[in-house]
């Protein structure tokens, strides 16, 4: 009986086992303690390898003379779509080292879709409208994500091990160790980490060219 | 309506059949139109289109409905590089051809492989000085009326020849600033000071044409004003730089020398080359979604006849506009202040020893309110104070107040 017992106990343990996992809650915040929204977030597995999707697909939007998304996450292998939703022509490019490309000139239809195979940021810009930034940042990890107004993100289903956090943001303007973290994940645990920006960001763009008819001249 | 109807229909005939012909043609381009209709009250003298010394556009004659204008834009590629640009314009005025061109160029822009970035445009095109002129057919969002400085610059000026530029696109390198040189070398700007020498200066958006010529009637211009000629084979230049701070700021100076060898006559056209320079220097201030600050100074000098110069004339405006958008509603506000002084006049003796010389102010008000994607309507009130000697010539007063109200209704597709 005690021998069934235990056989049922374990069997019945099994899967929250095979599902070992931990949570990482990620706070980003400004010098002064403001919470710091749309912060990229990532946790790397140390060790391992992280579960390198197949077949993903995302979008890169260009709408208003903006890239919508202005910030994407994706991991290796993803194909992005870069549809026009504007009623003028772009001609998006990149001559950052993670993807270098360039798609011709169009309007409306979406070209063929650009599979980002490195890890890295990279940067897109627009060669008719030089205003135009947008970044998309390709990791191995499946762990990542943007902060929410509150400055929080909330990571789930992470093995329990080392990880390297990274933060990043489009309007950062500094470097160094504060944008990075290692960091313990146990299992069963939501583990708190926190960033604290030592610099004010930049000052956002306004798009005051969000119409068809605003031209550089 | 009368002048609406009578110049319009052959322009209107051909943006049609233009528009009807857009699908077909717009397989590898993109076609744009602008219709404006005007509801004008006016105080002001006779304008230049009518032979007087006026600063607006429309004078107490021209009071009722009339044509803002009519434009048809292109922007098509060439090559997945190189892009073709036109804008065809009519103002249903007493220009010879009812519509034609402003600019048509190929803007040649080679991917960014760095940071740094050239690119080269070849054909009739405005230089890089305005900092109010942002819309297609380099018109402004801000106000009916330009400033005098580009309401000068529309009148008298285009690069006709090829412009070299190099842009330094830091944003995207995560710097805060981006910077770009232009160089350009030009043509057919031989007669460009006939307008501010004879007339001085004005606030409209009237623009010349590249093919277009006006019948004045009246003193001191000459009887027809061709705006885009070349009389005596040698290439004028423009020098330019633009700093860019995170698009919040913005700041240009250009440089501009047509230099035109005094003294060539061309009878055809009832002119001679004029040698016009100046200097220009604009910011431009967007501290919030909702404000735009715009300054712009120029200051130059126009010769005309040998022995040199037998005319010149010394000239310089500024002008500072604030604008703010809430919502659907935009209002903007500008003041304008510009001077003008004959320094050598050869012909005084025979008007009375009068030079032509002036000063003035300006204030204009506008409010824009949005309905949809292609309809508006802005508001315009506009007053100028000038004292313009060469006024006597026309049996006027040197002093004028004119005032200028108009209501303009907008579709753009």
């Amino acid at each position: 009986m005690l021998f069934l017992y235990v056989t049922a106990c374990t069997v019945l343990a099994m899967p929250r086992l095979a599902q070992a996992a931990g949570e990482l809650s990620v706070t980003v915040s400004s010098a002064t303690g403001a919470a710091v929204e749309g912060a990229v977030i990532i946790a790397e597995p140390l060790h391992g390898t992280a579960r390198l999707p197949t077949g993903q697909k995302a979008v890169m939007d260009q709408r208003n003379l903006m890239f919508v998304p202005e910030v994407l996450i994706v991991q290796t292998g993803t194909a992005v779509d870069f549809p026009n939703s504007d009623q003028v022509r772009h001609q998006v490019y990149s001559f950052s080292g993670a993807k270098k490309f360039e798609l011709a000139l169009y309007a409306g239809r979406p070209q063929a879709p650009v599979t980002f195979n490195h890890v890295g940021m990279v940067t897109l810009g627009c060669n008719i409208h030089d205003n135009m930034l947008g970044y998309i940042w390709v990791t191995d990890s499946p762990w990542y994500g943007q902060s929410n107004a509150s400055g929080r993100l909330q990571l789930h289903d992470l093995a329990p091990g080392e990880y390297t956090l990274r933060i990043w943001h489009a309007l950062l303007n500094e470097s160094g160790p504060q944008l990075e973290q290692r960091i313990n994940v146990p299992d069963n645990q939501v583990t708190a980490a926190r960033f604290s920006l030592k610099r004010p960001l930049r000052a956002p763009m306004h798009n005051h060219g969000a119409d068809k008819k605003w031209e550089d001249y | 309506m009368g002048r609406l109807l009578n110049a319009a229909p052959g322009a209107l005939a051909l943006s049609l059949g233009l528009l009807l012909a857009a699908p077909q043609i717009s397989r590898g381009g993109e076609f744009d139109l602008s219709l404006e209709l005007r509801a004008i009250s006016s105080d002001a003298t006779a304008t230049r289109l009518g032979g007087g010394l006026g600063k607006l556009r429309y004078d107490g004659d021209d009071a009722g409905l009339r044509l803002g204008y009519l434009r048809l834009g292109y922007r098509g590629d060439v090559t997945p590089t190189l892009r073709f640009a036109a804008e065809a314009v009519s103002y249903g005025d007493h220009d010879v051809n009812p519509i034609d061109l402003t600019e048509m160029y190929l803007d040649w822009r080679p991917i960014p492989v760095s940071a740094w970035r050239w690119r080269v445009k070849v054909g009739a095109f405005y230089p890089e000085i305005s900092l109010e002129n942002r819309m297609r057919g380099w018109r402004s969002p801000y106000t009916l009326s330009f400033s005098a400085i580009n309401t000068w610059v529309g009148e008298e000026l285009r690069t006709i020849g090829a412009e070299y530029s190099l842009d330094w696109l830091g944003l995207a390198h995560g710097h805060n600033f981006e910077f770009s040189s232009s160089v350009a070398a030009f043509g057919w700007n031989d007669p460009a000071g006939t307008v501010i020498g004879g007339r001085g200066w004005a606030l409209h958006d009237r623009q010349s044409t590249l093919f277009g010529r006006f019948a004045n009637r009246g003193q001191p211009l000459p009887e027809l004003t061709v705006f885009y000629d070349d009389l005596d084979k040698r290439a004028g230049y423009t020098m330019s730089s633009s700093f860019r701070y995170r698009g919040l700021i913005e700041l240009r100076g250009l440089h501009y020398d047509n230099r035109a060898r005094l003294g060539v006559e061309a009878p055809k056209i009832n002119d001679e080359t004029w040698e016009t320079y100046f200097d220009s220097l604009g910011a431009r201030w967007t501290p919030s979604a909702s404000w735009t600050l715009i300054a712009q100074w120029l200051h130059g000098r126009t010769l005309l006849d040998v022995p040199q110069p037998a005319n010149a004339w010394s000239y310089n405006s500024h002008f500072l506009l604030v604008s703010n958008k809430q919502g659907r509603w935009r209002y903007s506000a500008r003041y304008d202040k510009f001077f003008l002084e004959q320094t050598a006049s050869n012909f005084a003796q025979y008007i009375g020893g009068i030079h032509l010389n002036e000063r003035g102010h300006a204030w204009t008000l506008a409010a824009q309110r949005s309905f949809d994607a292609h309809w508006n309507a802005t508001f315009e009130a506009i007053e100028v104070r000038s004292n313009v000697d060469q006024r006597a010539l026309l049996g006027e007063p040197n002093a004028a107040t004119e005032r200028q109200l108009q209501l303009a209704l907008r579709y753009e597709r």
